[in-house]
């Protein structure tokens, strides 16, 4: 019993990174309709700058992953006014594409950054335990957990509660309406992209407390976000931080128990159950477990 | 509408990815190459083309007959320019590949070990050149074997082949092609001709005979093990580390617990599966044949569950960074690292000129140490066919079956050719984290060799 508690909390805590990285798409998605694959990129340079301002400024932990969320919401907005506003009213595929581009970029700059070494964000937690009900988890997974859901409350606070958050979902549900009322709509797609930046970073910094450290490769691991967005649904808020636990939870129960009762399956089976998840709730649910059924009028 | 076809775009991505993981074995997904290598690689095909207008055929300088791959003309900024000029091809993990840690630092010691020859006058009045036929592949067979096909026309040689899986891919067309190579890669088949096809000038042990000699360390040295395991990459590297494990355990009569297959962070995400599978198995000693972080990860994670075996490492887990990492207490207490030759503070000869080289500043890791070493045999082999007068690629192919390979030091002399059970390096340098150190680790003790190890029959490859 003990084994299956830490082994859901410890899925708990990737889930929620994955949920993080959802969070993100879907906030570009809403208001922009275009799927931003440039999120693995904006990650791991999230986790570089933690380390950078951690060890090459000697910023204490919280204030480098701070300024580092800043950082890369900079990063985020100037991408969207440099490389996404000039594809408004171009079909969102085309707009897709060029955030392939934008991720190929920023990856080659993450590459460049990090090196061939390893890094470490200085997170205060390491490998350090705890006792939760007499059962022993790490404090990082705990840490994953809190911090990305308190994350994730603010922006739905800001976007629920603020005027710019009630003019960036007017955008999302009609660009054009919004325009008439008086929204800056190109402001709101650069604030999107600066809030999925900044998510990003807050990803890249938890993804980077694991006791290994991160490298370059490490941005690959967000793509796992992409099963996520499907299964809560590409605009749903709510669903990508349902989506992310459960798929989080589903990976780490896999790879505790699939080598004993399951080996047939081989190894790293635990690398396909996402996908798995994908696909069947796309065979019954194809929006997704929270997302907006189409109407299509025929 | 718009929605659904997202939904469509992002299920074939994934799915995409899906079977990237499932068909990828061991080799993370790699990148196209950048716009920027794309113009470089260009560039050169332009150029490549016009040297092989020029050396289409054989030339004779003095008593040394040469054609593809060696020039009257000096190299480019050459040392002496007055000699004419050898190239050769390296074909490497430069950027964004799984082992980009040690291509790089590989290269540059390679570099730096042809720039001491040729400040020493070169090679029988050729300089040699690495620089003009240096590939980026990524660790991609694909990209491998395109890139070798852009550079065949210009290189004597490959004075480097990063990794068996793409070294395997352009074997066929070396063996055409008559082009030797020094592979970076130490899978237990390049010491059999009828695998390697009397190609490979392979360096040090195998990852086999690495893995019996790590196990005969700690059944010598710490105690004898009642259960070992092995946890790696599948494929060449992982698959052939576990298969000295088991063969070191059968000899031993020790439980073999079996072989943990995992992969890069950048595919399963975390190693926690590996983890748990040690922790529930609970073996007395573990070899491991993994990334660094991946290393890390699993024995700062495995100790901090109270696993209280040894971790013994191959050449690869190690980087110096892995001290600033939470999982570095852990490895001090509970891991070894085990390379082919000493480390960059070690006392031979080489070890003296590549400090030398470097005006004794350490290098990012020890792949430096072990580029440096991997250039002997390509330097004797050039220095035996120019004596045979015959510096054509027939005639440095010929000089490899009974080469004697001096290492000044680093190792003791290779043999190439003859029997592989002979011939094979059984010795390793063991050494342990040491944050004292400039590279993070110290040596304690170099040169050994176990019982099992030397024993061994090596009359076939491991795996593979």
């Amino acid at each position: 019993m003990e084994e299956l508690i830490a082994s859901v909390i410890r899925g708990l805590g990737i889930g929620s990174t994955y949920a993080l990285l959802g969070v993100g798409f879907v906030i570009i998605y809403r208001a922009t309709e275009v799927v931003n694959f440039a999120q693995p990129a904006l990650m791991i340079l999230g986790a570089y700058f933690t380390a950078y301002y951690v060890f090459n400024l000697g910023l204490p932990f919280w204030v480098a992953t701070l300024a580092a969320m800043v950082t890369m919401a900079l990063i985020g907005a100037i991408t969207e006014r440099i490389a996404l506003r000039p594809m408004v009213g171009e079909p969102p595929f085309a707009a897709a594409m060029v955030t392939v581009g934008v991720f190929i970029i920023l990856l080659i700059v993450a590459f460049r950054l990090i090196g061939t070494t390893v890094i470490t964000v200085g997170d205060p937690w390491g490998l350090e335990r705890m006792d939760v009900f007499g059962i022993r988890i790490f404090q990082v997974d705990v840490a994953k957990i809190v911090i990305s859901m308190v994350a994730i409350s603010i922006v739905g606070i800001f976007l629920k509660r603020s005027r710019v958050g009630l003019a960036m979902r007017a955008t999302a549900l009609d660009q054009e309406v919004a325009l008439a009322q008086g929204v800056n709509v190109g402001r709101m797609f650069g604030l999107s992209w600066a809030i999925a930046g900044a998510l990003a970073a807050l990803a890249g910094m938890l993804i980077g407390t694991g006791s290994g450290g991160v490298e370059a490769t490490t941005a690959f691991i967000a793509l796992k976000a992409l099963p996520v967005i499907i299964l809560g649904g590409l605009d749903s808020i709510q669903g990508s931080v349902y989506a992310g636990l459960i798929i989080g939870v589903a990976e780490s129960l896999t790879r505790s128990y699939q080598p004993e009762f399951a080996p047939i399956l081989g190894a790293n089976f635990d690398v396909v159950v996402p996908y798995l998840i994908m696909i069947l709730v796309l065979m019954v649910r194809p929006y997704g477990l929270f997302g907006t059924p189409e109407v299509q009028r025929v | 509408m718009q929605r659904t076809r997202w939904r469509r775009a992002a299920a074939t991505l994934s799915v995409v990815a899906l079977l990237a993981v499932a068909c990828g074995d061991n080799e993370p997904a790699t990148t196209s190459p950048t716009e920027e290598d794309a113009d470089a690689d260009a560039t050169d095909a332009d150029a490549d083309a016009d040297a092989t207008d020029d050396d289409a055929d054989d030339v004779a300088v003095g008593d040394i007959q040469f054609d593809q791959g060696v020039t009257e003309e000096a190299c480019p900024n050459a040392v002496n320019p007055d000699n004419g000029c050898i190239y050769l091809g390296v074909l490497s993990d430069l950027t964004e590949g799984p082992f980009a840690a040690l291509g790089v630092p590989l290269t540059e010691a390679q570099r730096d070990f042809w720039n001491r020859v040729n400040t020493d006058g070169g090679i029988a009045g050729f300089d040699v050149d690495i620089d003009e036929y240096t590939r980026d592949t990524k660790f991609d067979p694909q990209e491998h074997s395109s890139a070798y096909r852009q550079i065949e026309p210009n290189i004597l040689a490959l004075h480097q082949s990063l990794g068996t899986e793409p070294t395997e891919a352009i074997l066929r067309d070396m063996d055409d092609d008559n082009v030797i190579a020094s592979p970076a890669t130490w899978w237990s088949g390049w010491g059999f001709e009828e695998k390697d096809r009397g190609l490979i000038l392979e360096i040090g042990y195998s990852y086999c005979i690495e893995s019996m000699i790590a196990m005969d360390y700690v059944s010598e040295n710490i105690a004898e093990p009642g259960s070992v395991m092995a946890v790696g990459y599948p494929g060449d590297f992982g698959g052939d580390s576990a298969a000295g494990v088991e063969a070191w355990a059968e000899a031993a009569g020790v439980e073999f617990l079996g072989f943990v297959e995992t992969a890069p962070n950048a595919i399963v995400g975390s190693q926690d599966a590996a983890i748990s599978q040690i922790l529930s198995g609970g073996p007395d000693v573990v070899m491991l044949a993994v990334g660094p972080a991946e290393t890390a990860e699993i024995v700062g994670g495995s100790a901090a569950q109270g696993f209280e075996g040894q971790f013994m490492g191959s050449v690869p887990t190690w980087n110096p960074a892995l001290l600033q990492t939470p999982a570095a207490p852990a490895l001090e207490a509970i891991y070894l690292h085990v390379g082919f030759a000493e480390n960059f503070d070690g006392e031979s000869e080489a070890h003296d000129k590549l400090r030398e080289a470097r005006n004794g500043e350490p290098p990012v890791n020890d792949a430096y140490t072990y580029g440096w070493i991997q250039s002997y045999p390509i330097l004797r082999a050039l220095e035996a066919a120019a004596a045979n007068g015959d510096l054509t690629r027939e005639g440095l192919r010929s000089v490899v079956d009974g080469l004697v390979v001096d290492y000044e030091g680093a190792l003791p002399d290779q043999v190439y050719g003859g029997d592989p059970n002979e011939n094979v390096q059984r010795e390793a340098t063991i050494s342990r984290p040491d944050g004292e150190s400039d590279l993070g680790y110290s040596t304690v003790e170099a040169g050994y060799t176990g019982p099992i190890a030397s024993e061994y029959a090596y009359d076939g490859p491991c795996s593979g």
